[in-house]
């Protein structure tokens, strides 16, 4: 990973074949939020959403803090009333009925282990509050730290189990009950980063597994890439854009998705050419005319901006034979990454431009240098016009 | 520095390491931890061992009013040591002081279980709500300790008494036609109790209740447990080291509670704490009172141990 | 008896501790709490240059306590007959000079007498002042319940029939074993002084048939009880209970207090001026009792404490209403009715107290 912004895009293809698309079917939704508002005294954290998510998604909520993602999660749990709009799960309502009556379970940011009980009896707690007893639970909890691969541990106190243990106790206690639905705050957040990428894996294969609705809330965009079959990108209380990771990353719908996930270049112009299939925009900041090969809807001279993502731009030292998408400028920075460079380019309107490209072989990484004057350039369909 | 404070061991590499033991011992650390252990010698011990070696004499119309136990004769040579254990004797075939002992622990019992009662939801309230919310139940729990304890108790008997503010008050409603009786009642006493002693509950119970993830109500709530099986599975377990603790605040002294009894109970409320002034004052027995005293503090001191221990035992799993 | 007493105690320990140097300036009492003129004090500093340290105590178990375990510091004490008796035998207290009282011709000789049965030819002590124990009651809550008689007996408090009718406006009595029980064993006509088993049974059966009549039994509750109307009868000291109407009195809420010495006879008693024997200002003590003997002084605080002194020369000084009062200095014939409690052994003491607590708990 060059930074925490950007995505390696093997990662991204990857999670795309687990997926099941079951929001492009004509299922009925499992869950249904419709026009959820909830205010705090005059503090809005959720403004009138409305979402559908299908059996068997992995739905990740992502937003920065305070957009609103953990209240939604809350409200779907039941610790919090909305105060306008309805939930419905599985078809039916959730208006009043309380936490412990919800075909929910939840999977808690802090784990909120019971630190008096020990592993065992944490995941058996929701079986027996179901009135479970005796050798059924013994089997189930016993299958369930196996799932989980800590049939060892079961007799162990929560504050003798590392970080990765305990999140794991905490899914399993989750998912013992069988929801239909189970909703995971910060899922990874406590966990070092290399535990991190060893367990989003897992929950992805739990998941499918055993066919649970996952819907998780992350502020870790690289988590909501990896784990989720749909992302919801919320701000302000507001889902600004839903859409399968790629989706979001490739065609981001506005300035504040398309650099929330990921990094992106953004040229600011006015549009000339708005033809269904093709848009031209003349960026006095590029100095050069941009075009990319998608329709949008907007008045003629209207402000916009066009994205590329850094990954997507070539460098070269001669100007290539294109017509369009091609900027001028010289290099003020140049990062060895290791698999990748990352290039600093400074335009002749003085904007700095980010460019990142692969080292496919030992030389690459060497063959420009400071202060040399390239020409970078990129395809019509690598980048998006965002009117928003 | 002589050679013979100094010693040759080994460290943890297996090296030879001159070690100089006088300048190794931590005296800042060692008066530090002694300090506690002066003061249980100093207020503890020493004032038991007092009172036990007075339980081992007789009493006797003399000044100090019992006999020595050491009596020694230079002349003569010879030294007696007596140890009358006759108290002991006689407390243990008399079944009064047992029944005092007894009824003792029951109101003791009753009044720390009421104690608890009320103090859990002021302590629950006091952990849930938010800073300056917090210091001002802190303080209204705190504040009744900076006026006398005896005032504070001859403010209940005025509120209490026939013709006091709640009988006057109920009257006045039209809810009772005729004062009820709380004065000089078990029941009296045992309000005395748990007023007193409230903040001994409160406080252990708050820190117990402070330190409490309250995300842990939620899964529990989000695991099916209902509210009041979430109290009695997760808050009340978790707060258990807070309860002890306030339980035995609140319980020793009540066991041996003289003042609230002898103001506000009935004539007919047998405890300890008036037998030993009967013994010490009355029958001018200061042996059999200290006897009386001692078998006291065994009977509390015992299961308190315990109760450590098991906890000692918990803590280091 | 309550914590108070035993703070009072403690308290006066630590100021005691540190005015305990020897100095014939100096004059440290120990009397009963409002048990003065508070100018007479003042009054003796003045005219004898002496500082006098004046500590007060609420019950003679707590005096008792004090002395008995040694070394108290204290240069005057005024502890009751019965209990100076005990504490002779202990030896605790020196031998008064007579020599030195100017003014010990005032004092009563009929009542000096009665005292020598304390004190053998009252060599350790000095009366302070004297009182009964008797009935104090609610003139109108009474005769409402029982009608029109007189209510200068026992029976308002022994008799089963009577305590029936006053039991739903209060009885309290004494907590005070050997003083009640001596009245309840006269009652039932045996020696009050009495220390065989079978007396003591009768005495306690007087008690047993009525126990359960009783509001309380406390040694001072009594006083603002009577005086407030929670209590209509209550067996007590004759000072108190006076305080008792005079506070009813100013309260002016219609409660109407009156004092009786119950015609079956009662208990005499005596407060004793002594000496302990290791005081550390003997000289100024004598000093103080001399004062004490004088007629003004005397008379300051009979009008001021409500109880008797057993000065001559006091009586023509003396308030109308205190030298008039039945009450406070009872006719000759009453006189000749009341009797002094002795000492008791230890062994009986021990018994009176079990008695006394399986009274008081109905065991």
């Amino acid at each position: 990973m060059t930074s925490p912004q950007h995505i390696d895009p093997s990662q991204i293809s990857e999670q795309a074949t687990i997926k099941v698309p079951n929001w492009k079917s004509d299922a009925k939704p499992f869950v249904q939020i419709e026009n959820i508002t909830k205010k705090f005294d005059d503090f809005t954290a959720v403004d009138n959403i409305s979402l559908d998510i299908y059996k068997n998604e992995l739905f990740c909520l992502l937003g920065g803090s305070g957009s609103g993602k953990s209240t939604l999660l809350r409200m779907l749990a039941g610790f919090e009333a909305p105060t306008s709009g309805r939930i419905l799960i599985d078809g039916v309502d959730m208006a009043g009925i309380q936490p412990w009556n919800r075909p929910v379970n939840m999977m808690f940011q802090s784990y909120a282990l019971f630190p008096h009980l020990t592993v065992a009896e944490n995941v058996a707690f929701g079986l027996k509050r179901e009135g479970v007893r005796g050798a059924e639970v013994k089997k189930r909890v016993a299958e369930m730290l196996d799932l989980v691969q800590l049939g060892h541990l079961g007799k162990r106190k929560p504050n003798q189990l590392s970080g990765g243990q305990r999140q794991r106790v905490a899914l399993a206690r989750s998912l013992i009950k069988r929801p239909k639905l189970l909703l995971l705050d910060e899922p990874l957040g406590a966990l070092d980063k290399k535990l991190r990428e060893e367990t989003q894996f897992e929950l992805i294969n739990i998941q499918d597994e055993l066919g649970v609705t996952f819907v998780v809330v992350t502020h870790d965009q690289e988590e909501a890439m990896t784990l989720a079959s749909r992302i919801g990108v919320m701000n302000h209380g507001v889902i600004v854009q839903t859409d399968e990771p790629q989706d979001v990353y490739e065609y981001p719908n506005s300035r504040f998705v398309a650099e929330f996930i990921g990094s992106v270049n953004l040229f600011e112009g006015q549009v000339t050419v708005d033809e269904p299939d093709t848009v031209c925009v003349t960026s006095p900041e590029a100095g050069a005319e941009l075009c990319v090969n998608h329709g949008i809807s907007c008045a003629p001279n209207q402000d916009v901006h066009v994205a590329v993502r850094p990954e997507k731009i070539r460098v070269t030292e001669n100007r290539p034979d294109q017509k369009y998408n091609c900027v001028q400028g010289t290099i003020l920075d140049i990062a060895y990454m290791g698999s990748l460079s990352v290039f600093k380019v400074k335009l002749a309107s003085g904007k700095e431009v980010r460019v990142t490209q692969p080292n496919t072989n030992r030389e690459s990484g060497g063959r420009f240098t400071w202060d040399d004057n390239v020409y970078l350039s990129w395809d019509m369909d690598s980048c998006v016009v965002l009117t928003s | 520095m002589s050679t013979s404070k100094i010693a040759w061991i080994n460290d943890s590499y297996g090296k030879m390491t001159k070690y100089n033991f006088f300048s190794r011992v931590n005296w800042g650390r060692f008066s530090v931890v002694s300090v506690p252990y002066l003061w249980l010698a100093i207020f503890f011990f020493i004032p038991f061992v007092v009172v036990f070696k007075i339980s081992l004499s007789e009493a006797a119309i003399a000044v100090p009013p019992y006999t020595p136990i050491l009596d020694w004769n230079l002349e003569e040579a010879y030294v007696t040591l007596k140890l009358s254990l006759s108290n002991y004797l006689f407390l243990l075939e008399d079944d009064f002081y047992l029944s005092a002992y007894l009824s003792s622990i029951k109101v003791a019992a009753i009044s720390t279980f009421f104690t608890l009662l009320v103090a859990f939801p002021i302590a629950y309230l006091m952990a849930r709500s938010e800073g300056s919310m917090r210091a001002l139940l802190l303080a209204l729990v705190i504040l009744p300790f900076w006026t006398s304890f005896l005032l504070r108790v001859y403010a209940w008997m005025g509120l209490l008494k026939k013709n006091g503010l709640i009988n006057e008050t109920l009257m006045s409603m039209g809810l009772i036609d005729q004062p009820l009786i709380m004065m000089q009642t078990d029941f009296a006493v045992y309000i005395g109790i748990v007023y007193t002693y409230l903040p001994f509950m409160v406080l252990p119970l708050y820190s117990a209740l402070e330190k409490m993830d309250m995300t842990l109500l939620e899964a529990a709530e989000d695991l099916g447990a209902r509210p009041y099986q979430s109290f009695f599975l997760i808050t009340l377990p978790l707060a258990m080291p807070g309860v002890i603790a306030g339980c035995l605040l609140v319980f020793i002294p009540a066991v041996g509670e003289f003042v609230i009894p002898a103001l506000l109970g009935g004539s007919d409320t047998l405890m300890i704490g008036r037998v030993l002034w009967d013994e010490f004052f009355l029958n001018r027995d200061w042996p059999m009172a200290s006897a009386v005293a001692v078998v006291m503090l065994i009977i509390l001191v015992l299961p308190i141990m315990l109760i450590r221990n098991s906890q000692g035992k918990e803590g280091a799993v | 008896m309550t914590i108070k007493k035993a703070l009072t105690l403690s308290v006066c320990s630590v100021l005691l501790a540190g005015n305990a140097v020897a100095s014939d300036k100096v004059l440290n009492i120990y009397n009963w709490s409002d048990y003065i003129e508070p100018e007479a004090v003042s009054r003796f500093e003045k005219e004898t240059g002496i500082k006098v340290n004046y500590d007060v105590y609420d019950s003679n178990e707590v005096l008792e306590a004090k002395l008995m375990a040694g070394g108290s510091g204290y240069d005057l004490v005024v502890p009751t007959g019965a209990f100076l008796e005990r504490q002779l035998q202990a030896g605790i207290y020196s031998k008064i000079d007579k020599s030195k009282l100017t003014n010990l011709a005032n004092l009563d000789a009929a009542l000096v007498e009665k005292i020598s049965k304390h004190d053998e030819g009252n060599l350790h002590n000095v009366p302070y002042a004297w009182g009964t124990i008797g009935l104090g009651y609610n003139v109108d809550a009474v005769k409402a319940r029982l009608g029109d008689m007189e209510f200068d007996t026992l029976d308002l408090i022994f008799n089963p029939e009577v305590t029936a009718k006053l039991k739903d406006c209060g009885i309290g009595v004494l907590d005070s074993p050997a003083e009640v029980m001596s009245i309840a064993q006269n009652y039932a006509g045996v020696d009050p002084n009495s220390e065989s088993k079978a007396d003591l049974k009768k005495g306690a059966e007087v008690l047993e048939k009525v126990r359960g009549d009783y509001k309380y039994f406390h040694s001072g509750k009594y006083i603002s009880d009577l005086a407030n109307g929670d209590v209509c009868v209550a067996l007590g000291y004759n000072g108190d209970i006076l305080q008792a109407q005079s506070r009813a009195e100013e309260a002016g809420q219609g409660v109407n207090i009156s004092y009786a010495i119950p015609k079956e006879g009662t208990l005499i008693w005596f407060d004793l001026m002594a000496i302990p024997a290791d005081a550390p200002h003997p000289e100024a003590a004598h000093k103080f009792i001399d004062y004490v003997l004088k007629g003004e002084t005397a008379a300051g605080i009979s009008n001021y404490v409500y109880y008797a002194v057993p000065n001559k020369a006091a009586e023509p000084l003396l308030n109308e209403d205190v030298i008039s009062n039945p009450g406070i200095y009872p006719s000759d014939a009453v006189k000749a009715k009341l009797f002094a409690q002795k000492a008791h052994t230890a062994r009986f003491d021990r018994l009176l107290t079990r008695t006394w607590v399986n009274i008081k708990t109905g065991r």
